[in-house]
């Protein structure tokens, strides 16, 4: 397995010796993040307008009892949302990891590649224009908003291999977009709009077990292939001629990471909007705390610790005005912004 | 434009006054034919509408010579300001796309990515929703406060945009992906604000973020003018300076620039012209790109030539949109896609921009390496 990505045989004893101790922190690492998750599950099923103790939550997960009020109430509102913005979060969190290696860009994420906004695009255009689309196909016309971005984005790659350039090449097609879907927001009605926008912002407010259906079966296919993304990408770290030498295919790998990263991507806006910055944030917290930028360590314990971060930001959403609630997109822009602007003065210094 | 004849007659001195350079002659003539251009449009501009006129009525009615009272009334009360806000409008968001695109040295700068516009739209927004209620529609001075409002918001995020960028010294391209970032902070929380907006601001609000110039009157003008009249002259004065930092860092500081303080300066012109401007009309979004880039295609790159055409050039593209904007009904394309698109005659011109971006951005990628 380590020979794989050091081709130097000398390298690979050293790493072999160091292997065990670093395995030891992926799990260790892996295991605290599913333990945060947890509790943020039970403490996202307790808290609301009508609290429920602890004891109880248990009760109802796992039993047929408890209050008939507070097992709807967990049942049918806590647990999809819970378990919806788990689903984005690690979706969200793998997609930015895989676009961050294969452009080798460090402020490679959706949202700021315009992916994000060009599947937004196409949802807005469903919405307004009352486009009847069967119902579970939702994410295919996403997909292709996505896409369409993704591929001008690939494209670019071809013009220019300054990271910064790419950066603002994917910030001018996310402003391009986003000025269609104003273009398209004005001919709705006031409450079409209001409906888009809270849309927009990337929200989950109000999605039930229909939208964890709707997401469920890309994810469960998009993550599993997303993992065996690991080798091609740590190649791609390496640079494209280097990557080249190595014996892969660049411009083809690119192109099935991005199809891959992008469907990931899609299915989450199509239903809760373009969340942003979980993508960026999460993979970089997770090099930095595993110590390594191997994709195949960092892929699942990414997508983990995005699924921590926005059932985290998700409950902040809830309970910061509550009983108001705030789209989660919000909070995450909230906290996202200054990071990427720590990440950005990096970028630029490494120019 | 004097200027630079008497600056390029000099370089070849032994030449008659004649054989001026081609780009410096061709120059003249654009201007020149710009501003028949520019005349001719203000009189289709208002023209077009639900009121018919003929040429003839309307040069009546502008020499106030006009045959019945409601031709002078409607041309002069209500389309004339019309037309010369988005004429004036036009010709600050080129001059602030221009400055922009020369200080970063990237053809993807625009007034829109530096924060600046979304800045001046969510402090709009933030007033029509929390300060005012719905109340200030009736009130005779919402073209004065509203555009104040957007300017000082617009301002705040330009120098936010300028400080969190700034370190050890300002590199351009930084400033702008900052100014991404800002913007995208700016867009979230105008979709915040909207969703507490009261129905009937809604649609408004949402023709802010757009850009729109339906309703401008007389009370805009007076605020746009003065802005404009401050700043445009100030950027065309600076512009001997920008040339020489278009050439780069190291060249501009080798020969005696005070490369901060001019940096700074052109960038507070380029924040002046776009709050104006969007404070006035709402964030039209791309004709600051597309206008510079069409201006350089026909000049090449030198500011003294790049500058005065930006602002001509945006100016015609923004009235010839606002033209599109007042006549184009889209109910067609609803019935040929089959969607259920509402057949409304009066786009905001701020989408019409917005759909030229999209075959523009394609241009400049198929430009290829040179362009990005």
């Amino acid at each position: 397995m380590s020979s794989s990505t050091m081709p130097i045989s000398q390298q690979s004893n050293d790493q072999s010796f160091q292997q065990p101790a670093h395995i030891r922190r992926v799990v260790l690492v892996g295991l605290l993040f599913l333990l945060v998750l947890c509790s943020t599950g039970i403490l996202a099923l307790m808290i609301g307008i009508t609290a429920i103790a602890p004891g109880e939550v248990l009760t109802i997960l796992f039993t047929d009892g408890g209050e008939r009020v507070s097992r709807i109430v967990i049942w049918e509102v806590r647990l999809p949302r819970f378990l919806l913005g788990a689903l984005a979060g690690a979706a969200m969190a793998v997609s930015g990891a895989m676009l961050q290696d294969a452009l080798k860009n460090i402020l490679a994420e959706p949202g700021l590649l315009g992916v994000s906004t060009g599947a937004s695009l196409v949802v807005a255009v469903i919405v307004i224009f009352n486009v009847a689309v069967p119902f579970g196909t939702l994410p295919i016309f996403a997909l292709i908003g996505g896409l369409g971005a993704g591929m001008v984005i690939l494209f670019a790659t071809r013009l220019t291999r300054d990271p910064v350039r790419m950066i603002l090449i994917g910030a001018a097609l996310g402003a391009l977009f986003g000025a269609l879907i104003t273009v398209v927001v004005v001919l709705g009605s006031p409450d079409e709009i209001r409906v888009l926008y809270a849309f927009l912002v990337g929200s989950l407010i109000g999605r039930d077990w229909q939208d964890v259906q709707l997401v469920l079966p890309w994810i469960a296919v998009a993550l599993p292939i997303a993992f065996f993304f690991g080798r091609p990408l740590n190649l791609l770290q390496l640079g494209d001629d280097m990557a080249e030498g190595l014996g892969l295919p660049v411009f083809r790998t690119r192109l099935i990471i991005f199809l891959v990263a992008i469907s990931l991507n899609a299915a989450i806006v199509a239903v809760c909007g373009p969340i942003g910055f979980v993508a960026l944030i999460a993979p970089h917290m997770v090099r930095g705390l595993l110590k390594t930028t191997d994709a195949r360590q960092v892929l699942p314990i990414s997508a983990l610790l995005g699924a921590v971060l926005l059932t985290i930001s998700d409950l902040l959403a809830r309970e910061i005005f509550s009983p108001a609630e705030l789209p989660v997109g919000l909070v995450t822009v909230a906290i996202g912004s200054p990071i990427a602007l720590f990440l950005l003065r990096r970028l630029l210094a490494q120019r | 434009m004097i200027h630079s004849n008497v600056q390029t007659s000099k370089n070849n001195s032994i030449q008659l006054d004649d054989s001026r350079p081609f780009a410096v002659r061709r120059f003249a003539l654009m201007l020149v034919m710009s501003g028949i251009t520019i005349v001719m449009l203000v009189v289709l501009h208002i023209t077009v509408g639900t009121l018919d006129f003929t040429p003839r009525q309307i040069v009546l009615a502008l020499l106030n010579q006009a045959e019945d009272v409601v031709h002078r009334q409607v041309v002069f009360g209500l389309r004339l300001p019309r037309a010369l806000v988005a004429l004036v409008a036009g010709g600050m968001l080129g001059l602030a796309g221009a400055i922009l695109q020369t200080i970063t040295r990237n053809p993807l700068a625009e007034p829109g990515l530096m924060g600046v516009s979304s800045g001046a739209v969510l402090a709009i927004v933030l007033y029509i929703v929390f300060d005012a209620g719905g109340s200030i529609w009736d009130s005779a001075d919402s073209g004065l406060i509203l555009p104040f409002v957007g300017m000082v918001g617009g301002l705040i995020a330009g120098l936010t945009v300028y400080l969190l960028s700034y370190q050890r010294g300002s590199d351009p391209m930084r400033l702008v992906l900052v100014g991404v970032l800002i913007g995208g902070i700016n867009t979230a929380l105008i979709s915040v604000v909207l969703l507490a907006a009261q129905d009937e601001d809604v649609q408004r609000i949402v023709r802010w973020t757009v850009g729109s110039t339906s309703g401008r009157v007389w009370v805009h003008w007076h605020t746009i003018w003065p802005i404009a009249l401050a700043a445009i002259p100030l950027g065309l004065f600076s512009m001997s300076l920008a040339n020489i930092l278009q050439l780069g860092d190291s060249v501009a500081l080798g020969l005696g620039l005070a490369i901060e303080r001019t940096r700074f300066l052109l960038l507070c012109i380029a924040a002046l012209l776009t709050a104006g401007a969007v404070a006035v009309v709402g964030g039209v979004g791309f004709i600051g790109l597309i206008g510079p880039h069409m201006a350089r295609l026909m000049v090449g790159n030198d500011v003294r030539r790049l500058f005065p055409l930006s602002i001509v050039l945006t100016a015609i593209l923004l009235i010839i949109s606002d033209i599109v904007a007042r006549t184009i009904t889209i109910g067609w394309v609803g019935l040929i896609t089959g969607l259920d698109i509402p057949d409304t005659a009066g786009l905001p011109v701020g989408a019409v921009t917005a759909l030229l971006g999209a075959p523009f951005f394609l241009y400049l990628l198929l430009r290829g390496r040179s362009a990005l």
